[in-house]
């Protein structure tokens, strides 16, 4: 038997990337779209912003591609995004991962960590939107595909990620 | 008789099927440790190689699939959604995006992830994530030029190459050994 409380256990990330590899092929063969993922924050946002302010949101004419479809909350990737909640919570707690906790770098703060997850955040949604996808719909599935897109952003994401890591040092390490 | 995939499903049943691929999808990100974010950013400072190595086996794993049944004429890839190029505002978008990853420790998928595996601070990532979808639409007309620039839909890179589909894999074959052997490598001395 396992012990509970303990530091978190993983799969190879080989074994781990063969299942994503996987799945993301069974998406392509039976539905013929990839995986996706910041759309659907995007889209909650500006059904959201519709039910706090209906004439701001449709002033935003980015956000109509939602809003001007019989039932925005009806969305692929949204439903994608509730089935990898579900299937994550499940490995972890089946594993024993699960923790609640609020984690961040050994030495920084909680109101620092508060900052970073918010205003990283931030700049993952604003340039998702500009790269139409993220690290799922754009350098998962494009790359896949062989598709530009996904090759551009994958080693444009990791460039600047590397001098990020080079400038800003004591963020993680 | 020939397989004719992709298959089209009515909306009820893709978004089951959507919630059932999601379950996989967010089964191994978890396993592979990509809900947490001293892992995930461990490739920038050399610590921690699981995002490359789960990415590039994924891209391999399903690349050789999606080519492979589509030679085999299981699969009509004329019907599959290829990701549209935009090549400028996505080498600027994959730039910055690399830059929120790094601060925040999480893409929006493995954000999801990491709050499935009790972490808050998920939470707050994926709020901004939903913050800053909020300034690009308020910004959209101010930006719009650039966000559909330099089109090149559908753009592959067999396409551009000129050459068959396998070529451009052997490359990817190549470059994913290389990459993993080095990782490896560099894993056991330090």
């Amino acid at each position: 038997m396992e012990v509970f409380m303990k530091k978190d256990s993983f799969w190879s990330p080989y074994i781990a990337g063969a299942g994503l590899g996987l799945t993301l092929l069974a998406t392509f063969v039976i539905v013929g779209w990839g995986l996706g993922a910041s759309s659907a924050f995007s889209l909650v946002t500006g059904v959201g912003l519709e039910k706090l302010s209906p004439e701001y949101a449709h002033k935003l004419t980015y956000f109509s591609q939602y809003l001007n479809v019989e039932a925005p909350l009806l969305n692929w990737v949204l439903f994608e995004i509730m089935g990898l909640f579900l299937g994550a919570l499940a490995g972890s707690l089946l594993t024993g991962n699960f923790r609640l906790r609020f984690d961040k770098p050994e030495h920084m703060s909680t109101g620092a960590r508060l900052l970073t997850a918010f205003g990283g955040g931030i700049i993952i949604g604003f340039s998702s939107r500009l790269a139409r996808g993220c690290t799922s719909g754009v350098a998962l599935s494009g790359g896949a595909q062989l598709a530009l897109a996904g090759w551009v952003f994958v080693i444009a994401m990791f460039v600047s990620g590397f001098i990020g890591a080079a400038l800003f040092r004591r963020l993680w390490s | 008789m020939v397989m004719n995939a992709p298959f089209i499903v009515s909306q009820t049943a893709g978004l089951i099927l959507a919630v059932v691929l999601g379950l996989f999808f967010g089964l191994f990100l978890e396993r592979g440790g990509l809900g947490n974010p001293h892992k995930l950013t461990g490739v920038f400072y050399l610590t921690d190689f699981s995002v490359p190595k789960a990415m590039f086996t994924a891209i391999l794993v399903a690349a050789t699939g999606l080519y492979l049944l589509s030679d085999l004429k299981l699969l009509d890839m004329h019907r599959v959604w290829i990701v549209p190029t935009f090549f400028w505002p996505q080498l600027l978008g994959g730039a910055l995006f690399g830059i929120g990853f790094l601060v925040s420790g999480y893409c929006p998928g493995t954000a999801v992830a990491g709050l499935s595996s009790g972490r808050l601070d998920a939470l707050v990532t994926m709020l901004g994530i939903g913050a800053g979808s909020l300034v690009f639409a308020i910004v959209y007309p101010a930006i719009e030029g650039f966000y559909s620039s330099s089109p090149m839909e559908g753009a592959t890179l067999p396409s551009l190459l000129g050459v068959s589909h396998w070529v451009v894999m052997a490359f990817v074959y190549l470059m994913a050994a290389g990459m993993f052997y080095a990782m490896e490598r560099y894993e056991r001395t330090r």
